[in-house]
């Protein structure tokens, strides 16, 4: 199929904009920057298109579903949020320090749906359970959440860096120049995280309603709906620590990671380690 | 114990139930129990956790409930320690907060002034009673109308906008303590249970889960139909049962129930969940006489005797059975021949090769099965899931306010100097100071330029 062919090739592409942001980083020069931003534009254009074909793809088989229907679909879109959120704050931060720390992210989830040959890439018709539009409000809520927080993990990888520096006392290197003062990634952090966490409560909100259609109860303790309470938790701790200054700058950042750490968990650990009714994606 | 030291106890009590320090400490021990909830397997028959555990771990972990950890007491108070915790730290917080409803806003004082993060004096022509209303015009147009402060000078102003958004982490709050009543109500006046229906057969109760007593439905189902359909692959399509609600022996409504579409009737919901062959309804055979060659095909159904047309001999199906020892779906027959004892032999859909080999005057082959299925329905009945959507719409609204709106208020003084007016404004916002920054400087431009004359005359300070 062409839109799987078109996916691996942005696969590379992403492992590309990777490299440029890093080049982009060690030689501080805003040609370099500017080229490694149009290349990230344009690979999220392809990643689009082919996302659309295979939309269109599905049609043309008789079995039309949105992409967002197994763990190679949703393992796509998760790496297109992340990208298209990571260009808004790129544009809306007119910097470029970012893209060395989340195109990673975009490459290599991408890179697992695509290259992981246990991931099939096969278009196949929904079984009952998925046949809801619960389905597009819940995997579209979630996932945006999930790159929201993808951004946050990045900023406090950043954060945690520019920190080590300034307490070794050490001069700013090539590499960390042009990060933003360790006050400024903190209130990155926060802002990432109060976009992703309104809409990580959304998609368990949607999550359950779902459920409720499906399986006949809003809750009940699956390890995949256990877990993204798990996350909730963490997340709701950093904004309680945050919120009344108990905690700042190194902590929350940690707890931003760790945040994100159980993002990945109810992804993929929960499917992979654990059992239970959550076993598309 | 004296007065003043129960006094002391009890302060020390509430000041530990409604600190933060509770709050993180709770959310932390909720996560990492919650962690243990996905790793050991919740309500398994016991037989599988003695696979992987040692009886005597077993035990422990019975009694101290990690095997139906959600529900366990100590997970349960875990809940409702967090509830408390949540409501006294909002009542804690809720009294200062209150001010900004309940006081009007007072006059400032200069070390107020001075204490506010955003300030801009400038000059306008003219006595201040002459730019009030420019002022209060400018302010309207671009911020909100301002109130004379009380006890004030004339000249003393103040505006405010989203003073909702200082209420937010209430609603988020009482969210969550929504939420957690409509779980209650569902779970002390609702239930769940289960109801196998073979085709054409209807119940008015159903075995609930967990406790295994029966419920009373107040009227009956019946299933009239099953159906499964598969995509080409193989993978299942749609499972559909095809039920009719009766009251009374009367016909209420008659619907499909399928995965993602339940049926719900008088408050109870049924979700298709589950589906198997209970016997067969119909099947077709194909008889050969081997002495004529001649093959005549004939309905026939478990249980009645179906004569051979043109002979002197019967069968009966005796019984059917889905899948005999890996070989598919199979039908037990006896046949009865005069003068002679009668036969039993099993025959095969799948293997017709079996009826070839088998000797005798007649051969047998299914040519279809009509299967007859049963239906898995899940029952519900949970009065609180509305009061948990309710819950779920405060908290989303609760985070908009919190998240995406700030408190930003907004001073102005005017004082007379000479032939002109001093401007001075000053703001404060609780959230988004670099949004508000902005916010502010459009202000100060748009009061700058009401000018009753003489722009160039006007000065800035910092």
């Amino acid at each position: 199929m062409i839109s799987t062919k078109m996916l691996t090739a942005v696969t590379f592409l992403y492992l590309l904009c990777t490299v440029l942001y890093i080049i982009y980083l060690a030689f501080r020069s805003e040609r370099l920057g500017k080229i490694a931003g149009g290349v990230s534009w344009v690979t999220l254009l392809i990643h689009t298109l082919a996302i659309s074909l295979r939309w269109v793809e599905s049609y043309q088989m008789g079995i039309g579903h949105a992409p967002l229907s197994n763990m190679y679909e949703s393992l796509v879109f998760f790496s297109w949020c992340i990208a298209l959120l990571h260009l808004l704050w790129e544009w809306k931060l007119k910097s470029r320090f970012l893209g060395a720390f989340t195109m990673p992210f975009a490459f290599l989830f991408i890179a697992y749906a695509s290259l992981t040959p246990g991931i099939s890439d096969r278009i196949d018709p929904l079984i009952p359970a998925l046949q809801s539009n619960w389905l597009h409000a819940h995997v579209i809520t979630c996932f945006i959440s999930y790159a929201s927080f993808a951004l946050s993990c990045a900023m406090s990888i950043i954060y945690l860096m520019k920190l080590r520096e300034e307490e070794k006392g050490q001069k700013e290197t090539r590499l960390t120049a042009r990060f933003p003062s360790l006050d400024s990634l903190d209130g990155l952090v926060y802002k990432t995280i109060v976009v992703g966490f309104p809409l990580l409560t959304l998609g368990i909100i949607t999550g359950a309603a779902w459920a409720n259609y499906a399986w006949g109860s809003y809750w009940s303790w699956d390890p995949k709906e256990t877990w993204s309470l798990i996350t909730w938790f963490v997340y709701a701790l950093f904004l309680h620590a945050r919120f009344t200054r108990e905690w700042r700058g190194k902590r929350t950042a940690l707890l931003s990671i760790i945040g994100f750490a159980a993002v990945i968990f109810t992804y993929f650990g929960v499917n992979y380690v654990l059992s239970g009714l959550h076993s598309y994606a | 114990m004296s007065k003043k030291d129960e006094n002391g106890l009890f302060s020390s009590l509430w000041d530990s139930l409604s600190s933060l320090r509770l709050t993180i400490a709770l959310l932390i021990i909720l996560a990492v129990a919650s962690i243990f909830g996905t790793v050991i397997p919740q309500n398994a028959p016991p037989g599988e956790y003695l696979q992987f555990y040692k009886p005597s771990t077993y035990k422990i972990l019975k009694i101290l409930g990690f095997l139906d950890m959600y529900h366990a007491g100590w997970f349960t108070f875990l809940l409702a320690l967090l509830s408390f915790n949540l409501v006294a730290c909002s009542l804690k917080r809720f009294r200062v907060t209150w001010r900004f409803f309940s006081h009007a806003q007072e006059p400032l004082e200069a070390a107020q002034w001075k204490a506010l993060p955003l300030r801009q004096t400038f000059f306008q022509k003219g006595l201040p009673a002459d730019v009030l209303p420019l002022v209060r015009e400018a302010l309207s147009r671009t911020f909100r109308t301002p109130k004379v402060i009380r006890n004030s000078q004339a000249g003393h102003l103040f505006a405010e906008k989203d003073k909702l958004s200082r209420l937010g982490v209430y609603f988020i709050h009482l969210s969550v303590l929504v939420i957690l009543a409509g779980a209650l109500i569902g779970y002390y006046f609702g239930f769940r249970g289960n109801v196998n229906l073979v085709e054409g057969e209807a119940a008015d109760r159903v075995i609930l889960r967990h406790e295994g007593q029966v419920q009373p439905l107040g009227f009956s189902v019946r299933l009239d139909q099953f159906n499964v359909s598969l995509y080409t692959s193989g993978a299942p399509k749609e499972f559909k049962s095809t039920v009719t609600i009766l009251e009374r022996a009367r016909q209420v409504r008659t619907e499909p129930i399928l995965v993602n579409h339940p049926l719900t009737y008088k408050g109870i919901s049924f979700y298709q969940s589950s589906y198997g062959v209970a016997g067969v309804k119909k099947a077709v055979l194909r008889i050969k006489d081997r002495l004529s060659q001649k093959e005549i095909t004939l309905p026939a159904s478990v249980g009645t005797k179906t004569e051979i047309p043109g002979a002197a001999s019967s069968f009966l199906l005796a019984q059917f059975i889905q899948d005999l020892q890996g070989m598919g779906p199979a039908l037990q027959v006896l046949l009865f021949e005069s003068n002679r004892p009668h036969e039993t032999f099993w025959i095969l859909l799948n293997h017709p090769e079996f009826s070839e080999r088998r000797p005798g005057p007649y051969q047998f082959t299914i040519k279809e099965i009509e299967p007859k299925y049963y239906s898995g329905l899940q029952v519900t009945k949970d009065p609180g899931v509305w009061v948990v959507w309710a819950g779920c719409f405060l908290m989303m609204a609760g985070f908009y306010v919190t998240f995406f709106l700030s408190h930003r208020r907004l001073w102005v003084r005017l004082t007379e100097k000479g032939e002109e007016t001093r401007v001075e404004i000053a703001g404060a916002s609780h959230r988004d100071r670099a949004g508000f920054e902005k916010e502010f400087e459009k202000i100060g431009q748009a009061l700058r330029e009401k000018k009753t004359s003489k722009p160039e005359e006007s000065e800035k300070y910092p």
